[in-house]
């Protein structure tokens, strides 16, 4: 029989959601069947390649292996939360500029990996990006123009954060 | 000099893969929704007896079960959408759908199967083998139009080869040129190599997801396909309706590398349960469901004579392949990968034979460079060998046998539209130094050892003969209607720009319609085989060839004289002696409506497909149509070629390969898209870094049971496997038979940098040849402490 | 068979460390403790393992954190792998076990993943991962000693019946570290060392690790013993991200100038527990840290090592490993 729902109060992308789920829910499955959020992807169901992946307290975290009600509390941020008012996050931007994006799946997990990354520095070496992204797989790319769309966003943050443009 | 073509630009639809929005099939939501999941087989073949649905349907949540009885069965040895006599592990039996995902598993769980499990096979020489295993109880190998049949090979077979050898009995394909005895004689090194490539998947990171419904006697289908408009008449297929009662939306494919290029069993399974249970039906595979039934390249066990002359000149070749073709004969790898060698090498004469054996293990198909990568692993460090028995140079060796504009190919010794691998050649050596770097290639430092090598890959890739369809709306736009579909390479739109190059038309001014068929998309062929670039740039252009006539014929009309006396500029078409005779697109194309006939698409060209037809009347009075077949005409093949140098580091301790440094250079004629390009070249390099070291796809021969069926377990290429720079560069001399240029290019620029490693590699072991790929760690690690290898030489399904 | 699809089940969260623990004995067999969920996620959606209730330990801050005591330090089992690699405290004296747990996967898994579950996770077989009824699963075969079975990454010691390995990266450093494991239950608390930890199939070949199903482990301590050593860490692997170790090894050695006082030498993969070898470590006690000892080492590391069909690269490899690491 349908297995019984518990509401499950979620902080995602600022907004406080409520949303009825089975108590097994993976937080995955609450984003994309409760909440309607498709853009974080089932690549692989098990944790193996990062399309499921979110940002949780700032840590960026598997949601497709995370149980839904570990997430109650926390601060959640999908792909769809990365732009903000003032526009796209420089990332997206970066992302589209230099075509670090091929078929697509793998991109939503990607950038916010990368998001992290660069809340920590906005000047990562090579090596900090291989070891920061080295959880999200990628099929298409070849990995290397993902390195210049992080890193060039990078560029852009460190000009804004000088310019005080930007309150990021 | 063109004003689009050759220059970046940001593809339309990159921005919804970046936010989120874009909408993949597991994306859609409908009111009603049913999810669907499978019921697979536990047993590599065997029969289904009986079926006990009852406690499953009296389940709350379940609303209907589909099983083998209620789909159209497949001919010969074609995957069935459901069967009840699965042919390998993860072959769909029957589909439930419920409410949710659960209960549609947990009623799977209370489905009661009795199965009579029949006889096996994972290895296609045991079956040739006499009194051998045969994957089918009616045999072992498919014969086109008649089906499978057994094939044997006799014991005397078995006994010529050598310890070792693969052994060569009858074969099933056949061809030869030029005189192979002469060849040989005439060779000074001659050697006689048994190889094995292994079987990989496709790992493409969307799993063959679908969702279907139906309305008004259409049936919807949202698919996770690289192709549009090619899909279309198979799916009506396996659904069993007209194609004009399709419905297809594959906007975004995340990923497919040959494995979704066509219509494929599975995705028909939502619309045949949507048509039983009156509800939308949304059907997800799981990533072990898609290492199950999802598709893998065909396997090789080969053996090739190959004679050289003193300069290095391939003077014969003699090619065996057995080729691993799964549950369902595969497709045509071995006859590419020979067509391949007769190219890359133009040897002086040739023969191949082959042989096609079905095993009870995935269904093959098509992967990024069928056939042709296989070889180019299997080739290229024998290549190598024979350079160094002979003192020359490994780029040497390569250059004297290299195709010009003047080569043949494959049986029919076909010529081609253009070949320009030396030039590759010549410039990757330049670039990357090649003199200087071989200088230090096999120095040590401590247990590592340094290797420089080379590689090379082929694919044929363009066509000829598909529609194209454009038109000019009121308001000015340009609408180019693209059926090729999304493989996520953006070669769609990098080729849909030839038709506003012609027109002269600001890029922003442009939209592309695709993805979804109900906006009247042409019949074009499939996005696979690297046939993009050259076939949509033709098909665009033959389109927005016919709206210039038609652009001007209606200024001619208003202005007087004739068509020959305009020309365009800044989107309008003016006669040429009175340049303020002038007519802006947007007014030609109210015009055009006001015209009718084939202006605005009530009457379109005889030889146009059905489909583009119905995509026009779809389209009728909506503004100026051009629309055209590709009737430029195309003599001989085009050849895709590629190169790719390494340099890695090799620690003879732990068996692990460093890539230093990775140069591609491609043989694509005039380039179109250079991000687009250079993307193409580096992801081609990773995956073919994956099949070549890592990539593992295993079978126990006892219980035929997969044992990669997860991204750990069969291994693609990480960030941390993998140079996070690499170069680039292109040819770039114009193909003659393409408008603009353009050839494919996406398939040999794997096979090139897999090639590369693998040469490398057997470079840093002192000329150590595994004739085997994958070269995993053990293989390594056992090479260097003097060990025989785990597996025996024509093993196959072990790495 | 693999179906990616969990089939429901309780999850209760307890707040205090005895409410886990109460719940554990309640529920005995049937109840599954659930730390990062990195490995346990998977078992449930292969239906592999089907737990009634499973009960959340994510609320016990309790398990979390790293504290330096009197002779040591001890880490929360809850404790994640991510915290681990960064901490300032276990980077400067126990380096080894922040360079084993950066290894560890992704960065995501470390990010969510704990040291106790790292610990505790369950062999990565694949014929057991895949569901055959073997032994470890309750059945009456091992489906990878057979004959013709594919066994590249199983045990080349210790084999009984089962010739799974341990996966865990973290595992070998803590027992290089000689560390002790602190376990509790509803009816008390004992404290294991590290080596004594995991379990040997010839004893129970249906677990990992002497924890019994009402058992938790609470926290680790490493001893300052090996404080200030020199260490050594190194794992193969196919791939670097992603994956578990062909063959690991961990060692923590001291020397006075270039003799060795004394070392801990571990190698991981290699059996279905963390391999120590007391041998080599009394062998090379005393000897010059050179090329010559490192050669004897390896040579002494692989003696007894019984090879399947696929898997006799690992005694070079073994062999290869213990050398690099003597000679550093």
């Amino acid at each position: 029989m349908p297995a019984v729902t518990q509401i499950v109060r979620l902080t995602v992308n600022g907004d406080l959601r409520e949303v009825g789920v089975p108590m097994h829910f993976t937080l995955l499955e609450a984003l994309r069947y409760g909440l309607g959020l498709t853009g974080s992807k089932q690549g692989c169901d098990k944790g193996d390649c990062g399309a499921c992946t979110v940002i949780l307290d700032g840590r960026p975290t598997l949601s497709c292996i995370t149980p839904v009600f570990e997430a109650e509390g926390h601060a959640i941020v999908t792909v769809e939360g990365l732009a903000d008012v003032e526009g796209p996050h420089p990332l997206q931007d970066a992302f589209d500029l230099h075509g670090a994006a091929q078929c697509g799946f793998c991109t939503p997990g990607i950038l916010c990996s990368a998001a992290v990354l660069l809340e920590k520095t906005t000047s990562p070496s090579r090596t900090e990006i291989k070891e920061a992204l080295s959880g999200n797989l990628c099929r298409c790319t070849g990995y290397s123009k993902i390195y210049d769309a992080v890193a060039s966003a990078g560029q852009r943050l460190q000009v804004e954060a000088q310019l005080g443009e930007s309150g990021r | 000099m063109p004003e689009l073509l050759g220059k970046d630009f940001t593809p339309p639809d990159i921005r919804g893969k970046v936010t989120g929005a874009a909408k993949y099939a597991e994306d859609f939501r409908m009111d009603g929704l049913l999810y669907c999941r499978l019921l697979t087989s536990p047993m590599p073949h065997a029969r289904v007896l009986n079926i006990d649905l009852s406690k499953a349907l009296g389940m709350e949540g379940v609303v209907d079960i589909l099983t083998a009885d209620e789909v159209p069965e497949q001919p010969g040895a074609a995957t069935n959408i459901l069967t009840n006599e699965p042919h390998f592990v993860g072959e769909p039996i029957l589909a439930v759908a419920a409410v949710d995902e659960t209960i549609a598993q947990n009623a799977i769980e209370a489905i009661k199967l009795d199965f009579e499990p029949l006889p096996f096979c994972v290895d296609p020489l045991e079956s040739l083998r006499p009194g051998g295993p045969n994957a089918y109880l009616e045999g072992n190998a498919v014969v086109p139009r008649q089906g499978v049949q057994e094939f044997k090979w006799t014991a005397e077979d078995f006994e010529a080869a050598g310890e070792g050898e693969l052994p060569m009995g009858e074969p099933t394909a056949e061809w030869s040129y030029g005189d192979l005895e002469a060849g040989f004689s005439e060779a000074v090194f001659t050697l006689d190599e048994t190889f094995v490539t292994a079987s990989n998947s496709h790992h493409s990171m969307e799993p063959r997801t679908a969702l279907a419904y139906w309305e008004n006697g259409k049936c919807h289908v949202r698919g996770s396909t690289q192709s549009q408009s090619f899909v279309v008449p198979g799916l009506a297929n396996y659904i069993g309706i007209e194609p004009e009662n399709v419905v297809y939306v594959a906007e975004y494919c995340g990923g497919g590398f040959g494995s979704k290029g066509s219509a494929y069993p599975t995705m028909a399974i939502p619309a045949h349960m949507s048509r039983k249970t009156g509800r939308p039906v949304l059907m997800r595979i799981s990533r072990a469901e898609e290492y199950f039934l999802g598709s893998a390249r065909p396997g090789f066990q080969g053996r090739i004579k190959m004679g050289f002359r003193e300069d290095g000149r391939i003077s014969a070749v003699d090619l065996y392949i057995v080729q691993e073709s799964g549950s369902n004969g595969g497709g045509g790898d071995m006859g590419a990968a020979a067509s391949s060698v007769s190219i890359v090498y133009t040897p002086l004469a040739m023969r191949y034979r082959g042989i096609s054996v079905l095993t009870n293990t995935p269904p093959r198909g098509a992967q990024r460079g069928p056939g042709q990568n296989q070889i180019a692993m299997a080739v290229e460090p024998l290549l190598d060998k024979a350079a160094r028995q002979l003192g020359i140079d490994l780029v040497a060796i390569r250059r004297i046998n290299a195709p010009t504009n003047d080569s043949r190919y494959g049986a029919n010794r076909q010529p081609v539209t253009s070949a320009h691998l030396r030039d590759a050649l010549d410039i990757g050596a330049e670039q990357f130094a090649w003199q200087e770097r071989r200088a230090r290639s096999g120095q040590r430092d401590g247990s590592k050892i340094r290797a420089v090598a080379v590689g090379q890959a082929f694919h044929s890739a363009g066509s000829s003969g598909y529609d194209g369809l454009v038109r000019i709306t009121p308001d000015g736009i340009l609408h180019i209607h693209s059926g090729v579909g999304n493989l996520g390479t953006y070669s769609y739109a990098s080729t849909s720009r030839v038709a506003a190059e012609v027109l002269k038309y600001d890029w922003d001014n442009c939209e592309i319609a695709r993805g979804d068929s109900s906006l009247g998309l042409p019949w074009n062929l499939g996005q696979f085989g690297s046939n993009t670039s050259f076939t949509m740039t033709r098909t665009n252009y033959a389109a927005a060839m016919d709206t210039l006539s038609k652009l001007k014929e209606i200024a001619a009309m208003e202005f007087g004289g004739s068509a020959e006396d305009y020309d365009i500029s800044g989107e309008s078409v003016f006669n040429r002696s009175n340049p303020s005779r002038r007519m802006s697109y947007a007014r030609a194309a109210q015009r055009a409506i006001e015209l009718g006939g084939a202006y605005s698409g009530h009457t379109v060209p005889d030889d146009i497909n059905p489909m583009t037809a119905r995509a026009v009347a779809g389209l009728v009075d909506t503004g100026l149509i051009g629309v055209a077949r590709d009737n430029m005409g195309q003599r001989g093949m085009v050849p895709a070629l590629a190169v790719g140098f390494i340099e890695i580091e090799l620690d003879v301790e732990t068996g692990k390969v460093e890539i230093l440094d990775y140069l591609g250079v491609a043989d694509c004629g005039t380039v179109n898209h250079p991000q687009g390009l250079a993307t193409q070249i580096k992801g081609g390099a990773v995956m073919g870094f994956g099949m070549a070291c890592t990539e593992r796809l295993i079978y126990d021969n006892v219980w035929g049971l997969p044992g990669s069926v997860g991204f750990y377990q069969a291994k693609p290429p990480s960030y941390l496997d993998v140079p996070s720079e690499m170069g680039w560069a292109a040819v770039n001399i114009a193909d003659p038979q393409n408008p603009v240029g353009s050839k494919g290019i996406g398939e040999p620029v794997m096979g090139c940098s897999a090639a590369a490693l693998l040469c490398a590699i057997s470079e840093a072991l002192g000329g150590h040849y595994f004739n085997r790929t994958p070269v995993v760690i053990d293989m390594i690690v056992n090479a260097h402490s003097g060990q025989p290898q785990s597996h025996t030489p024509l093993q196959v399904n072990t790495q | 068979m693999m179906k990616d699809m969990i089939p429901g089940f309780e999850l209760i969260q307890p707040t205090s460390i005895e409410g886990a623990l109460n719940l554990l004995e309640e529920y005995g067999e049937n109840g599954w403790a659930l730390a990062g969920g990195m490995d346990s996620l998977g078992w449930f959606k292969n239906r592999g393992k089907r737990p009634e209730a499973v009960i959340d330990l994510e609320g016990l801050d309790a398990l979390k954190g790293i504290d330096e005591t009197a002779d040591g330090i001890e880490i929360g089992a809850l404790t994640t792998l991510t915290e681990i690699e960064l901490n300032p405290l276990i980077r400067e004296r126990f380096w080894l076990l922040a360079e084993a747990a950066s290894k560890v996967a992704s960065p995501q898994i470390r990010n969510a993943g704990t040291l106790g579950g790292n610990l505790c996770q369950d062999t990565r077989c694949w014929y057991y991962r895949y569901g055959v009824s073997c032994y470890r699963a309750g059945g009456n075969t091992c489906y990878a000693a057979a004959p013709e079975a594919l066994n590249r990454e199983h045990a080349i010691f210790g084999a009984s019946r089962c010739v799974a390995v341990s996966p865990s990266d973290t595992a070998t450093a803590l027992v290089a570290l000689d560390a002790e494991m602190v376990v509790r239950n509803s009816s008390g608390e004992r404290v294991i060392k590290a080596e004594n930890f995991f379990m040997e199939p010839a004893v129970d070949i249906m677990r990992m690790t002497v924890l019994d199903p009402e058992d938790l482990l609470i926290k680790v301590r490493i001893p300052n013993t090996w404080t200030g050593a020199d260490f050594y860490f190194e794992k193969v692997s196919d791939r670097g991200s992603w994956d578990f170790p062909l063959v690991s090894v961990a060692l923590a050695i001291k020397s006075t100038g270039d003799r060795i006082d004394d070392a801990r030498i571990v190698c991981g993969a290699v059996q279905c527990i963390p391999r120590r070898l007391r041998n080599v470590e009394a062998m090379i006690r005393g000897q010059g840290r050179d090329e010559d000892t490192a050669a004897q080492a390896g040579a002494m590391a692989i003696q007894g090592a019984k090879v399947l069909n696929y898997n006799h690269f690992k005694i070079p490899l073994m062999e290869n490993l213990v050398k690099r690491a003597v000679r550093g």
